[in-house]
């Protein structure tokens, strides 16, 4: 398989802090690339290796099978990005900002024009960046990192502080850029519902080790929701459940069911109530970025 | 490439007052001696059968100052535009060698102040024409302060560039420049050898060109250094 980027034991010490720990991250062509972990788990430090901001402790990082070392201009011509909080000179405006990345990169004037538009930031090109919101700051940052049409596009936390219709406008921007480039993305977040609403494929941090990654579907069936029931007698009831051959698991003196289709949880319920038993709520419970950690580490030991 | 680097960092420094501030420096030296010789023009004419070389010397009594100063704010300026939002980490990451990045920098510094000193050279002239000063227009010597200095200063200018840009904290940079310009006020008392002494051109041989070739040479060995310092470290 042909990989866009691809480390290698990539480890990133500062002092004697592990920011990153022996990283082997894989991202295939046309991908959009979740990479998930909570605050302090590594993902800019594994960013700033990846754009040779950083260099690693340890470990090889090769983008579009080139070693970042060896190559890094050939490679960072073909690769847009955004780092942390979007950088810009708020004294001058969206334009010259603009400029002063396009006359590094050498393409042409109309190219700011052409992102100012991707980003629908055309009407404040002419504005002082200074007076902008964190959302259009956050969209400046994103045109700039598209000017020379990249082929790897690198967004650190894209949405990270932005009111929600913020963040509605930039998963709507970056869910748009592959189909009509065909270019391959690494989107990071801390947010479990951010990446599932945008990425094809998953990497997951923990404290600088990456504990997963695989196809957003295999993600999903980690974060799979389930059905929590609040019943009298619980543990009783419980097994009443089992008994008639129902799955279920009880869980601090709640069921939780694992099949979740309309039709189970009906017959769950009916079941319970012909029992005698009073069922107060029946809730439906999404699984956090921890519960999804812990399930992951769980198996893992497990195995 | 490094046309267009070079193009891009003057227009960052666009509405910055730095392009002001060079045109200020420049003025202000020239304009002590016009409160000077606006002052007491009369006597200081009697203190030289030189008037022209007179004239010069006291010019050149604030030029050091200047230009020492002008260096520490022009660096932090040229550098907190970059630490203000961390757009390092946005430049770097731009295919562009970091080699080029510094280079650049130091390129625009050398540049404004070279403007800097040429325009003062050029108030000087005009100025010392006003006063009239005699007929015969020292232009050696004229050249010598207004360029001198700027040769001899490049020292600190590639110290004071290393240390703006390496610094996380820029009280380090403003504080070491504000040490320098004393120093460089107080050049008379200082050892030969300290770069902050080299823009006042004296040295124990009285021979100014000694000053330009240490500028020369130590500038570009400090401006090595900084340049691989600043390359070899992590970009935040
Ligand atoms: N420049 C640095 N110096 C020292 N420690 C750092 C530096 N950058 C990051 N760290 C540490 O490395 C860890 C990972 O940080 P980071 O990569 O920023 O995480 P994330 O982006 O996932 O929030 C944190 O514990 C952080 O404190
Ligand atoms: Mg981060």
């Amino acid at each position: 398989m042909e990989y866009i980027v691809e480390t290698k034991n990539a480890t990133k010490n500062f002092g004697k802090e592990k920011a990153v720990v022996g990283l082997d991250l894989q991202i295939p062509k046309g991908e959009i690339y979740g990479f998930l972990g909570p605050n302090g788990s590594g993902k800019t430090t594994t960013i700033r290796m990846l754009l040779g901001l950083m260099k690693p402790t340890f470990g090889s990082v090769r983008i579009f099978g080139k070693d970042i070392k060896k190559e890094k201009i050939e490679i960072l011509k073909r690769v847009g990005s955004l780092v942390e909080n979007p950088s810009y000179y708020p004294h001058l405006t969206a334009y010259e900002n603009l400029e002063t990345s396009r006359k590094i990169l050498g393409v042409p004037k109309k190219r700011i024009h052409e992102v100012l538009a991707i980003v629908r930031l055309s009407d404040a090109a002419n504005k002082k960046v200074k007076g902008f919101s964190l959302g259009m700051k956050q969209r400046l940052g994103i045109a700039a990192a598209l000017l020379h049409q990249p082929d790897l596009l690198i967004l650190d936390e894209p949405t990270n502080g932005l009111d929600p219709s913020g963040i509605i406008e930039i998963r709507e921007l970056i869910k748009r850029l592959p189909k009509e480039t065909g270019m391959t993305i690494l989107l990071s977040s801390h947010l479990l519902a951010e990446i599932d609403q945008m990425a094809t494929t998953v990497g997951i941090l923990r404290k600088g080790e990456l504990i997963f990654q695989d196809s957003i579907e295999t993600m999903r069936m980690y974060a799979k929701q389930t059905i929590s029931l609040n019943v009298s007698s619980s543990e009783k009831a419980w097994r009443s459940l089992l008994a008639k051959g129902i799955k279920a698991e009880f869980e601090k003196g709640t069921i939780l069911l694992s099949e979740r289709s309309n039709e189970k949880v009906a017959q769950a319920v009916s079941s319970l109530v012909q029992d005698g038993f009073s069922v107060y709520r029946v809730q439906e419970e999404k699984k956090s970025l921890e519960d999804i950690f812990l399930q992951m580490t769980k198996e893992e030991q497990a195995v | 490439m490094m046309g267009r680097l070079m193009q891009a960092e003057f227009i960052k420094i666009k509405r910055k007052g730095f392009w002001f501030l060079a045109f200020l420096g420049a003025l202000g030296v020239v304009a002590m001696q016009m409160v000077n010789y606006g002052v007491r023009k009369d006597y200081l004419f009697t203190q030289s059968e030189d008037r022209w070389g007179y004239y010069l010397m006291n010019i050149h009594s604030f030029t050091p100052l200047a230009i020492v100063l002008g260096i520490v704010i022009l660096t932090s300026f040229l550098s907190s535009v970059e630490n203000e939002t961390n757009a390092w980490k946005q430049i770097i990451a731009l295919p562009v060698s970091k080699r080029m990045v510094y280079l650049a920098k130091f390129t625009v510094l050398a540049i404004v102040l070279f403007i800097s000193s040429f325009l003062m050279g050029i108030f000087t002239l005009l100025y010392g024409l006003y006063l009239g000063l005699g007929e015969a227009i020292p232009s050696a010597d004229l050249m010598q302060y207004s360029f001198y200095p700027y040769f001899a200063s490049l020292a600190v200018l590639a110290f004071q560039l290393w240390v703006a840009t390496v610094s996380q904290n820029q009280a380090i940079p403003i504080t070491i420049g504000v040490v320098g310009v004393i120093f460089a006020y107080s050049a008379s008392v200082l050892p030969d050898w300290m770069i902050w002494k080299w823009p006042s051109l004296m040295n124990e041989w009285n021979d100014p060109m000694i000053n330009v070739w240490w500028g020369l040479g130590a500038g570009a060995l400090l401006y090595l250094a900084g340049m691989l310092d600043f390359t070899r470290r992590d970009v935040k």
